[in-house]
């Protein structure tokens, strides 16, 4: 009995401890976050590989990759400032949300802007920049090459008296700020589409007859895999499916201002004029039409709703698709080999294209660069940024190390080695183990796998006279050009996509537009009445791309218009509206 | 053993003084699962202010807008609204009916294993269906887009070399028969995982009886009528509650991985609801006040089948 007892004593003893101890075990890290240890107040250390090796969370909204950089800009960043990049994917639904309740943004954040970057600075989850002269002493390039843009997020977040960050592409000049490409096509299978002796093409609606007659030359891939014309994806749909809306890109308009939040209206990149999405003639309605006329003519990849971004990137590579709304989709096909084989994307624009364009802004776009509040290392992260906002630093974070992909001939002009020459058209190429080794498409992106800009890459590099892309430089233009490309630039008349249309007066560019304000604030109802929406449109739009046949598609055309206006969309219009009035709209007044 | 006894044995009588009193010494065995009870399942409780807030993630509660329960009126103001809720609804109960249903699988399931006579082949079915129950919904779906894809995929390029259809029929993304297909993953992955439970309550049936059933000439279906199934049904029926009780929580990996715009209208169950407007749509205090709603309705679903279960068996587990 007394055995008994002693035991149960035991127990509850030991259980009563358990409590205890986990109760308080909770808070210990916190009180350690909050204490910031500034590496100096010291001097102004300006070599910064000597310093000790310190890895930094780098949290970016734009990027698609997770864990540790890799490949060649791994190795210059370690170079030069002794870090590595963790790197945190925060596109990923619900990650910013969570990462913000948490109230740590990591060290470095890439590419949030809108409406989470003025939570984030109301939260205080961002670093001032003005406190202990973090920019004097290490923001000198970003002084010297984007004093507006810094200027603007002062004015725009800070009050006027704090900056919390630096937007993105900053330039100054007129016309495109776009490189050699566009943002956007179209781009087709130019060997296929000359075989069918380049049969002129008005509209949009007259690719759909070339493409089946190029479909139905090439029904298979080498491989045996089926061929289509278009194979689209849906895992990048926020309030609509992304790649019917292209059109509005082709026709000069876009989702939004690139100001205010307004994802539901297009507006026309160079005119005060807006179209509601679900307008019966808005492009984006036009591009479901599009698409459902494709997939009736069989042209449409029946996967395309169940596929991801992935799936599709392969099946370019592979060759199964004929069309390609973004120029970055090609290259996967358009490797050396093929490209040498005759075979390859080239841009086939037609008669009524007007494509978007982003004219060049000295204030610098909205996905921006800022430095969380938490970092313990804060003097690092601001040098290697300002590094990036160096002409040195956009040449290497987009070329590579000097003397790897490129080189300055005799002149001084930059020119790519015989490595570049492979490496920038074909990512699977080797990387010597002195620069990182592994493969270039390791250390390639916009600055790795960071996946932002920071100086516009069209802008002239001031050390040696050319732009920074490239695809831009003089060598790289008049080098001797493959098959495809010197085939294209014979029939076009032009040596780059930009030179196409600028020459034909046939792309609409934005202008920067600045008024010291951030931009509006969605309040909660039309919050929750856009978000419902726009779920709606996603839904019904792939419904319509998809449906049995015309009556069929004009059916859910009707049902979503009507679902849409009862879940709000008139209010939502009516608000998104008013605000590119009264902010870019302003713009045209005078 | 023997050790503690002589020392137990040995143990002075003023020892006893210090002996709390029994009520206390259960009390506080008892004590840390209640407080375990609390942080987990009531402190959580606390995060259902946020349905009265315009919260936005990163700014303290104390900075937000309280905006009263706008977020609750929000989900009937109108006619539309009302159809999605109702939409969603029906299929959160569709499919969890068709769970409830099916939830006689698995006592069939175990009763046929238990009748299997060959133990090797016995062990290596329930080992067989038991492994589905450990892979995640991503990988369940990453296998069915496999089989079921159109381009490429194993079922449509067989069909297509049998000669039996001309053009791939696209499975995935099909309205048919969501709710039936959707339960039909569900008992693939939990059917041998099901069983468990009843194949250990079989095995606790004593077998005595069987004895005596086969004395009194019980063929083998007879004994399992009468012998097996009357030994597992409350076990069965404990089961039954809970999953009444669970009945508006299906769940939403299952459906968050299968769902795409041709079958969200049918997919879409509460949980997928809450997901798709709390994170996609970034807005968690209508998501909080959705999820509270359910709240309200699992917890009039349990005192009602527990109700049942009064009124039908005379026993209660609350």
């Amino acid at each position: 009995m007394v055995k008994q007892k002693k035991w149960s004593a035991l127990i509850a003893f030991v259980c009563l401890m358990l409590v205890f101890t986990t109760a308080c075990s909770g808070n210990k890290d916190n009180s350690d976050g909050d204490k910031q240890t500034p590496e100096s107040s010291k001097e102004v250390i300006t070599d910064w590989s000597q310093e000790e090796e310190v890895t930094l969370n780098v949290f970016s909204t734009l990027a698609n990759f997770t864990g540790e950089q890799p490949g060649w800009f791994a190795k210059v960043v370690k170079d030069k400032f002794n870090i590595k990049l963790n790197i945190i994917q925060g596109g990923l639904e619900g990650k910013l949300a969570t990462q913000m309740a948490s109230g740590d943004l990591g060290d470095l954040i890439v590419g949030m802007g809108g409406k989470d970057y003025t939570d984030a600075v109301k939260a205080g989850l961002l670093l001032d920049w003005t406190k202990n002269g973090m920019l004097d002493n290490y923001g000198k390039n970003m002084q010297k090459y984007a004093p507006d843009a810094l200027e603007a997020n002062k004015t725009q977040y800070g009050s006027g008296t704090a900056i919390y960050g630096i937007g993105h592409n900053v330039g100054t000049g007129d016309g495109p700020s776009e490189g050699a490409t566009m943002t956007f096509g179209p781009y087709l299978r130019w060997d296929l589409y000359e075989e069918l002796g380049r049969p002129e093409i008005k509209t949009m609606d007259d690719y759909l007859p070339v493409l089946k007659q190029m479909q139905e030359k090439q029904p298979t891939t080498e491989s045996g895999k089926k061929v289509y014309a278009f194979s689209l994806w849906s895992d990048w749909d926020g309030d609509f499916a992304t790649l019917p809306k292209v059109h509005a890109q082709l026709h000069g308009y876009s989702e939004g201002d690139g100001f205010n939040p307004g994802s539901l209206i297009l507006v026309k990149a160079d005119e005060p004029d807006i179209q509601p999405m679900l307008d019966d003639n808005s492009y984006y309605m036009k591009g479901l039409k599009f698409y459902f006329d494709a997939n009736q003519m069989g042209l449409l990849d029946p996967d395309s709703l169940t596929q991801t971004f992935g799936d599709v990137s392969t099946k370019f590579k592979d060759g199964q698709v004929l069309f390609a709304q973004f120029p970055w989709l090609t290259t996967t096909y358009n490797t050396p080999e093929n490209t040498a084989d005759g075979k390859g994307f080239a841009l086939v624009p037609f008669q009524e294209q007007q494509i978007y364009s982003s004219g060049f802004n000295p204030y610098g776009g909205g996905w921006i660069w800022s430095i969380g509040s938490k970092t313990k290392h804060p003097e690092r992260v601001m040098a290697f940024l300002d590094w990036m906002y160096s002409p040195e630093g956009v040449m290497e974070g987009f070329n590579g190390p000097k003397g790897l992909a490129w080189d300055l001939d005799a002149d001084g002009k930059p020119m790519l080695t015989e490595l570049g020459q492979n490496a920038m058209y074909n990512g699977d190429t080797a990387v010597p183990d002195e620069y990182g080794g592994g493969i270039w498409n390791d250390g390639a992106g916009n600055f790795g796998k960071l996946n932002n800009t920071t100086l516009s890459t069209s802008q002239i590099n001031p050390d040696n006279g050319e732009p920074y892309d490239f695809r831009s430089w003089t060598s790289e233009l008049t080098r001797d050009p493959d098959p495809v490309t010197k085939s294209w630039r014979e029939a076009m008349g032009v040596l780059t996509d930009k030179e196409w249309f600028v020459k034909n007066d046939q792309v609409a560019v934005t202008k920067a537009f600045f008024n010291g304000q951030p931009p509006a604030d969605e309040p909660s109802d039309i919050k929750l009445k856009r978000s419902q929406v726009g779920k709606t449109i996603k839904e019904y739009s792939w419904k319509m791309m998809f449906a049995k046949d015309e009556a069929e598609f004009d059916k859910l055309k009707q049902e979503l218009v009507k679902k849409a206006q009862g879940l709000g969309y008139d209010d939502v219009i009516n608000w998104q509206t008013e605000q590119t009035k009264n902010t870019v709209f302003t713009l045209y007044d005078k | 053993m023997s050790a503690s006894l002589t020392e137990a044995s040995n143990a002075p009588r003023k020892k006893e003084r210090f002996q709390i009193k029994n009520k206390y010494k259960l009390f506080l065995m008892a004590f840390p699962f209640l407080v375990l009870g609390f942080i987990f399942s009531y402190l959580p409780l606390f995060g259902w202010v946020y349905a009265f807030y315009d919260f936005r993630p990163g700014i303290p509660l104390s900075k937000s807008e309280f905006i009263g329960f706008h977020w609750f009126t929000a989900m009937f103001s109108n006619e539309v609204q009302r159809d999605e809720m109702i939409r969603v609804l029906r299929n959160t109960f569709a499919i969890s009916s068709l769970g409830i249903l099916t939830s006689v699988l698995p006592v069939i399931f175990a009763i046929l294993l238990t009748e299997v006579r060959n133990s090797k082949f016995k062990r290596m079915v329930q080992t067989l269906t038991t492994l589905p129950n450990f892979i995640s919904w991503v990988l369940v779906y990453s296998f069915a887009f496999m089989l079921f894809s159109v381009d490429n995929g194993f079922l449509n390029n067989l069909l297509m070399s049998l000669g039996l259809i001309d053009t791939p029929t696209n499975i995935l993304a099909s309205s048919n028969n969501t709710w039936l297909a959707m339960t039909l993953w569900g008992v693939w992955k939990g059917l041998g995982w099901g069983a468990i439970m009843y194949i250990a309550a079989i095995t606790g049936i004593d077998p005595e009886l069987y004895e005596a059933a086969k004395v009194d000439g019980a063929s083998r279906f007879h004994q399992i009528w009468h012998v097996t199934v009357p030994g597992i049904i409350p076990t069965f029926f404990v089961l039954l509650i809970l999953s009444i009780a669970n009945f508006i929580n299906n769940g939403m990996e299952q459906y968050f991985v299968f769902a795409n715009a041709m079958n969200m209208a049918n997919i879409e169950v509460l949980d997928l609801y809450v997901y798709n407007v709390g994170f996609t749509g970034s807005n968690f205090g209508f998501a909080t006040a959705v999820s509270i709603m359910k709240s309200i309705v699992s917890l009039f679903l349990l005192f009602l089948a527990n109700g049942l279960s009064k009124a039908v068996r005379g026993e209660t587990i609350i």
